[in-house]
Formats: C-alpha cells, structure tokens, sequence
C-alpha cells in the first residue's frame, strides 16, 4: 500500500435489534488529514464514531492502527491508541477547573500527591497552544460551549492524541466560534494530527477537509477529495437523489400588514423592537446567537412577558399574558428546541399533534379519541413525516422528522395567522431541511405571515422576503432581500457594540 | 403539501386481552388475590365482615390515594399530608367539643385541609424553583406544629359529644359510609385521569414541563389547583379518621404521607412524572390494608409488617427496571 494510513475500518457491520446501523461501510483516515463525515441523520454517522471510539464493538470487520489489526472491546482501548473524540456537547465535569478536566484520569502524582502546580503548567501550555483566552482555574461551567470543546481539544491533545474525532463540533457555535474552531484545526493539522469531523454544515467541509466520505441509510457511498466534488454533487451523494433547489421560494403576492410590534422591550433582553409581517410573508429575523431574537418572539408568544411595547395582529392589539392568549389569537410558536420545548418524546406522535386542540376536540373536556386520531393522521400525513404509526414516539424520529411533528402541530392549530419558526433546521439533514423550506414556502402562499429566525445566513437569504437584524437587543436594520448579503446582516450584526440594553 | 409522497400513517393500533392481563393492574390483581389467599390461610378469623369492621381506618387513609396520584403524575410529591390529616381532625375534634353539631365539624375539617393544600399550592406555584419535597417538608412541620399548639399541653384531645360525628360513622348493610366515598371518588378520579383532556394536561406536565407551558397548559394553576386538591382530601381523611377514633392527638396521620405515597408507587406511578394510572395505586392500597389486616389479626409486630410492606414496594419498584433489561432495546435512529 503506498498510502500512509494511521486507521482503516473494513467491511464493518454493527446490528442494533432489529436494524442495521452500519452495514458493511469502510473508511481510511490518512496520517496527519482532516477528514469530513457526512450524512444525513440516522445514515450511522455517530454509531461508526462508536466503533472507532471503542463504544460499541462491530459485529463484523476489521480495524486497522498504523497497518496492525486491532480490536477494541471498550473506549479505553481506543484511548490507549491515541484516539480521543470531542462530541458537540461537551461531557466534561462543569464544577470542576479546566487544569482537572484536561487531566481527569490521568492526573500528574508524584509519590501520592498530586502535583497541582505542574499540572496547571502544563494545563497553560495546552491552552496557549490553542490561544484560549481563560484561565486554567475557570470553573468549566462557567465557559462557553467553544471554550467547553476548546478545554476537551486541551484533552485530547493532553493524552498525545493521533486521531481526533470532532461530532459537530460547530453546530452550537457562533460565526465567531466556528472560525476560532477552524484556527484551532488548522492547528492541529499542522501538528500532524489526524482529524475527523462530522458536520452538516457544508462550510465546515470545504473550509477544512481535505476530503469527504458520504454515508448514506447505513451505507458506505463513497470518499471523494474535496477540490474535486460541488455542492450538490455531494447532496446527491447524502441524499441519494438531487435536490434541485434547496430553498424553493414559491412567488406570493404580499398581502396587508397583518402582524406588527412596536417598541416592544424587556429589561435586559431587547429593547424597542419594532417590526411588521404581511400576509404570505417571509420574515427573516436574524442576528448574531444572544442578541435577543428569541427572547423577543418569546414574549410575543407569552412565555415571558414584555415590559413594555404593543403586540398588533390584524390591527388589534394584543394583551398577551401566558402562551394561551397568543395561541388564542394565532400567533404559533414553533420553538427552537424541539426535544425539550417542542415535543413530549416519550409520547406518540399523535398526542403531540393535538395536545394544544384537546380541548377543543374533546366532547366537554371527555378526550375524542377517534377523532384526535384522524386529525393527528391527517397532519402528520400533510407534513409527510416518515413514521410507521401515530402511536411511534417522537423520540424515534429523526430531528428533521421531529421538526415536522412540530410544524404538524402548529398547522392543526385552524385559528394560524402567524408562524414563529425559531431555528427551524437546527441539527436537521440536508433533504429534511429542503422539505421544511418548501413547507414554508406553501404556509406563506396560503397567507400566513411568517417569522424565520435563524442564525444560519444561507437559509435566511435564500427564504426571506425582508430581513430584520438584532444584535445587542435592538433590531439594527432591515433589508429587502434583493439588497441583501451576508457582508450587509453581518454589518448590522455586530454593529454599536458600545451600545446596550438598558 | 409540497413532496408529498403519498405515505400513509397507521392510526390504529392492536391491543388484546393479552396486553391487559400481562399488564401491571393485572399483575397487581393476581397479588391482591394471593394476599387474601394467604390472609384466609393464617389467620381463622380474615373474613369479610372482619375485614369491613377494620377498614374505617383504612379508608380514610385511601381518600388521600386518588390526590397523590394527580400530585405524583405531575412530578411533584406532598409529604405533608399526614400533618394536614393531624391537624384537621384537631381542629374538628375542637369544634365538636364547643358543642357545635355535624355540618360544621365537617366544614372545619374540610376547610383546614383544604386551606392547607392552597398553602402548598401557592408557595410551590410562586416559588417554582423550590422542590416540592422540601416545600412539603417544611409545611409538615409547620401545620403539626399548629396542632400540637392547639392540642395544648396534654397532647392530646377526646371528644366529649360523640352525637357531632355520629352520622359518619353511619352504615348501608354491613358496609361503612366511606367505602362508598372511596368507591366514588375511585371512579371519578380513574375516569378523571384516563378519559379527560384534564387528566391528559397532568400527564403532560409530568412528562415535560416545557413542552407543556409552550403548548399553552396552565401548568402553575393546575399544580395549584392539584396541591388544594389533595389538602382538600386530607381533611377528608382527618374528619373521617376522627369519627372512627373519636380524637386526636400529636401522632395522629403520623407516616400516612408515606404509606400514600407508598400505595402509589407500589401501583405503578412514578415519582418521576408523567407515569402510571390511578387503577394500579387503587388495586396496589387493597393489597396494603388487606395484608396489614391479615397480619393485625395474627398478632404479627407492627414494625414487621412495616418491614414487609418496604421489601414488597422496593421490589415493585425493581420490576419494571427488571423486565426492560431483559427486552430487546428499541430500535433508534440517531
């Protein structure tokens, strides 16, 4: 073999009862490369991060180390290797310092003691090393999430790690994060450590990997130098069929203001937002993640209260108090975190479809079973969710399957005027995102105002009619598309720093 | 809609008489039998009229049952309940002996359980931060506190006119009055929690609290609403338990919030949230008083029994966690 090769996994099969997870996939990491892994939700993605992080033991195939067969029958097997992985959440302990994080289980002790000055030394280095900008005596807890991922990259690199596996790691990044995440890849690489990633984010790929391997339904589709492969080429790998366009924008006549703030604040989250919605519009509500996007629609919807300001729907104003008020005049939330807002996960989904119309389906507050049942059915059918019953629990769905329950449970609401999308893609794969735009784009020519609050500037130009942006509390600007660009929102994104809420 | 595939979802579901029978209730029924089986066999005197002249006491107890079940599904718990259960038989016990008659010794008794319930209520819904079990601790000490004042010195309080309770001591045939309580109030709160959108929302907000606030649900009024409840329902208990020993004193509803609590869980419902069915706590409180009785009639130690009654809940507690090592796991898309 010419290639220099630090891992290869052949021919391996892992079976769940009941499915296949990995059927039969292989993968080559060359020494010292950032390699992509990508696909969609559920194409086994995380379960063959497992495999190589000794997690779960494949029922089939073979793992090769630097050209020697290898079996892991637990994580620290794998660890002993050098092989150490950084999900997107880091698990770390966050009542304890960085310096213990980085060496938990492998503390410096010298005749008993633990040598906290030397180990706090080397904590320094670490970090000076990936330019962090704390302190190895911070609390974890008290850092960000990219400072969280930065403290397990500390880590891994701590134990001599050769191969470091990265699970999204941007996924819970700001644009600012994510570059500095890049910096500290490219670093890495330069080192000559191996990488692998896995993300959705199309950006990530190109800006780092030097190539791609494609899984797809637990299968093994190809890997492919990054110079050499588009966009969609690549979609079409993951997807298994062509997406011919990602954001299918239907051409809808904007109808009457129908939804208006005006100055509406809450001490500390935002302040004198103002903003208007037509009928059959898209409204694309952006900004930098804390600058009180959803703290605003939150208190449009009820779930907190504004202090001050009008809430105007179809020109009454509105005294919103508790979700209900909004939910009885039409205004529907569809939250951004879907397991713990949106959906009850250990429920069918069918319950979750219809729990905010129990009442009015039910025969004076007696639950209408049969009649729950055709609703729920028909929505979830409308949305075209790839479930096997209503009675599935939601947890089983993909998150992109789960965002339709949510969109299924908004649309059995009859009384919708205006839709609230808050993230509405968020950890969701490339061909569910395109069904959610187009649903999108079907609620907007029935005449529904739309709300599309999203940090990620592709689908917010390429769905918006107009687009507002926040940051710092205050919304900075709104464009029409048509003068819209990334370089313009991010302007207004990060514009009078000086300037806070009050 | 837009890529419509034409899929269809199923929208019904196959359940037999085997889901039934191997379901928990049914579980539970099968032990209940045993446990007769097992009373009939120890003891020459478990019989029916025997265990009807033993069961006043028990079934106040009972009341408290269907309360708890609403409290627990919620993801909260009340430990203060045998305070409450203290405290509203004193109060009765007091009104009767100033010589007032039945009506208001039954408001008095109803009305401190019920102001006692809303004192958990709003302190749980104001301070949503606070765990519920700490909450109820505190006001387990607080309302046997006031008791214990009221009480006085001696400690204890014995009814001078016995007439004032009289009517609740009444019997239809051999049965008492309060079987015929708890037998209504079983079926109201099982339909209640099975069959209404009401008994859907304390599910809901057991299961995800979240969800179900962003769902519109008025979490904090039917928490409310459900601490009240049971408050209401220990004063039942109190008045109830006052006409069968006609007093009361400091220890008095000692250790009821646990055995209620114990019913419960014993039942199916967990303290989680969101878990079990007011059917199992039901069936689950029959098993508990038919063996205490048994055991009582024996002469078995009352710390013994306790002991017995402590294996049996954690073994129950064990079996569902059991069972599901032992399935296969479910299938997951990631």
């Amino acid at each position: 073999m010419a290639e220099d090769l630090i891992l290869e996994l052949k021919g391996i099969t892992k079976i769940f009862p009941g499915v296949k997870a990995l059927d039969n996939v292989q993968f080559q990491l060359r020494r010292g490369e950032v390699h992509a892994l990508m696909g969609e939700n559920g194409a086994g993605k995380s379960t063959f991060i497992k495999t190589i992080t000794g997690v779960h033991q494949p029922e089939e195939g073979h793992i090769y180390f630097n050209g020697q067969e290898v079996s892991f029958k637990g994580t620290k097997d794998a660890q002993e290797l050098g092989i150490a992985a950084v999900y997107q959440h880091p698990t770390s302990y966050p009542e304890l310092t960085v310096t213990e994080n980085i060496f938990i289980g492998h503390e410096i002790i010298k005749s008993g003691m633990i040598q906290w000055k030397e180990m706090n030394a080397e904590a320094q280095k670490l970090l000076d090393r990936l330019h962090a900008n704390f302190k190895v005596t911070d609390e974890v807890g008290a850092l960000t999430i990219a400072q969280q991922q930065m403290v397990e990259i500390a880590k891994a690199l701590s134990t001599n790690a050769q191969i470091i596996l990265l699970d999204e790691p941007t996924a819970a990044l700001t644009a600012n994060e994510s570059q500095e995440l890049y910096r500290i890849v490219d670093e890495l690489h330069e080192a000559g450590v191996s990488v692998i990633f896995i993300s959705h984010r199309m950006e990530d790929m190109y800006r780092l990997a030097q190539r791609v391997t494609v899984f797809r339904d637990s299968q093994y589709i190809g890997t492919y130098d990054v110079d050499g492969i588009t966009e969609p080429e690549l979609i079409k790998y993951m997807v298994g069929r062509e997406i011919t366009d990602m954001y299918p924008k239907p051409d809808v006549k904007i109808g009457e203001p129908i939804f208006e703030l005006k100055g509406l604040s809450r001490t500390g989250y935002f302040k004198d937002v103002s903003l208007t919605v037509h009928a059959g519009e898209i409204v694309g509500l952006t900004g930098l993640v804390g600058a009180g996007r959803t703290e605003t629609m939150e208190a449009v919807c009820g779930i907190t209260k504004a202090d001050a300001g009008k809430i105007i729907l179809e020109g009454k104003e509105l005294n919103v108090r508790k979700p209900k008020d909004a939910m009885k005049a039409g205004i529907i939330l569809l939250p951004e975190d879907r397991q713990k807002q949106g959906l009850i996960m250990n429920w069918g989904l069918g319950v979750n479809v219809i729990l905010p119309i129990q009442d009015e389906l039910s025969n004076n507050g007696f639950i209408n079973d049969k009649k729950e049942r055709e609703i729920s059915k028909q929505y979830l059918e409308d949305v075209d969710t790839k479930a096997v019953s209503i009675f599935d629990p939601a947890s089983s769905l993909s998150g992109g399957n789960q965002q339709k329950v949510v969109v299924a449970k908004a649309l059995a609401q009859k009384n919708m005027k205006l839709v609230i999308m808050d993230e509405p893609t968020k950890g969701v794969d490339v061909g569910a995102k395109a069904e959610i735009y187009a649903i999108m784009g079907e609620l907007a020519q029935q005449g529904y105002g739309i709300i599309l609050v999203s940090s990620e500037m592709a689908e917010v130009l390429g769905m918006s009619d107009r687009i507002y942006v926040m940051c710092k509390g205050r919304v900075t600007g709104c464009l029409d598309v048509a003068d819209a660009s990334q370089e313009k929102i991010l302007e207004l994104a990060m514009e009078q720093s000086d300037k806070e809420v009050q | 809609m837009a890529g419509k595939s034409g899929r269809t979802i199923a929208a019904t579901r196959e359940s037999g008489l085997k889901d039934k029978l191997f379901s928990w209730e049914g579980a539970l029924i099968l032990v209940l039998i045993a446990v007769n089986i097992l009373g009939a066999t120890l003891s020459p005197n478990y019989n029916v009229t025997n265990i009807l002249r033993e069961s006043p006491r028990y079934l106040a107890e009972i009341f408290m049952l269907f309360g708890m079940a609403f409290i627990l599904v919620l993801g909260d718990i009340d430990i203060s309940v045998g305070s409450i259960v203290c405290l509203t038989a004193t109060v009765g016990c007091l009104v009767s002996n100033a010589g007032h008659g039945v009506g208001l010794v039954i408001l008095a008794c109803l009305g401190v359980g019920l102001i006692c319930g809303m004192v958990n209520g709003f302190v749980a819904t104001r301070f949503t931060e606070l765990p519920t079990m700490i909450i109820t601790l505190g006001t387990q000490i607080v309302f046997r506190g006031i008791a214990e004042v009221a009480l006085g010195s001696g400690g204890s309080a014995s009814m001078t006119n016995l007439q004032s309770v009289a009517p609740l001591r009444a019997k239809l045939g051999p049965l008492p009055l309060s079987f015929f309580i708890v037998l209504v109030a079983a079926v109201i709160f099982i339909i209640v929690l099975n069959k209404t959108t009401f008994g859907r929302k304390l599910y809901a907000i057991g299961s995800n609290k979240t969800t179900a606030y962003y769902t519109g649900i008025e979490v904090q009024q039917i928490r409310f609403f459900s601490f009240s409840l049971i408050g209401f329902l220990a004063g039942l208990c109190g008045l109830f338990l006052l006409a069968s020993t006609y007093g009361a004193n400091t220890t008095t509803g000692n250790g009821f919030e646990m055995e209620v609590i114990a019913m419960c869980v014993f039942g199916g419902i967990a303290t989680t949230g969101g878990k079990g069915n007011i059917i199992g706590g039901f069936i689950a409180a029959f098993i508990i008083v038919c063996l205490r009785i048994a055991f009582g009639q024996i002469n078995m130690n009352t710390q013994l029994i306790l002991v017995i009654i402590g294996v049996m809940l954690i073994v129950s507690v064990l079996i569902p966690s059991i069972s599901t090592a032992f399935k296969k796991p479910k299938k997951k898309t990631s």
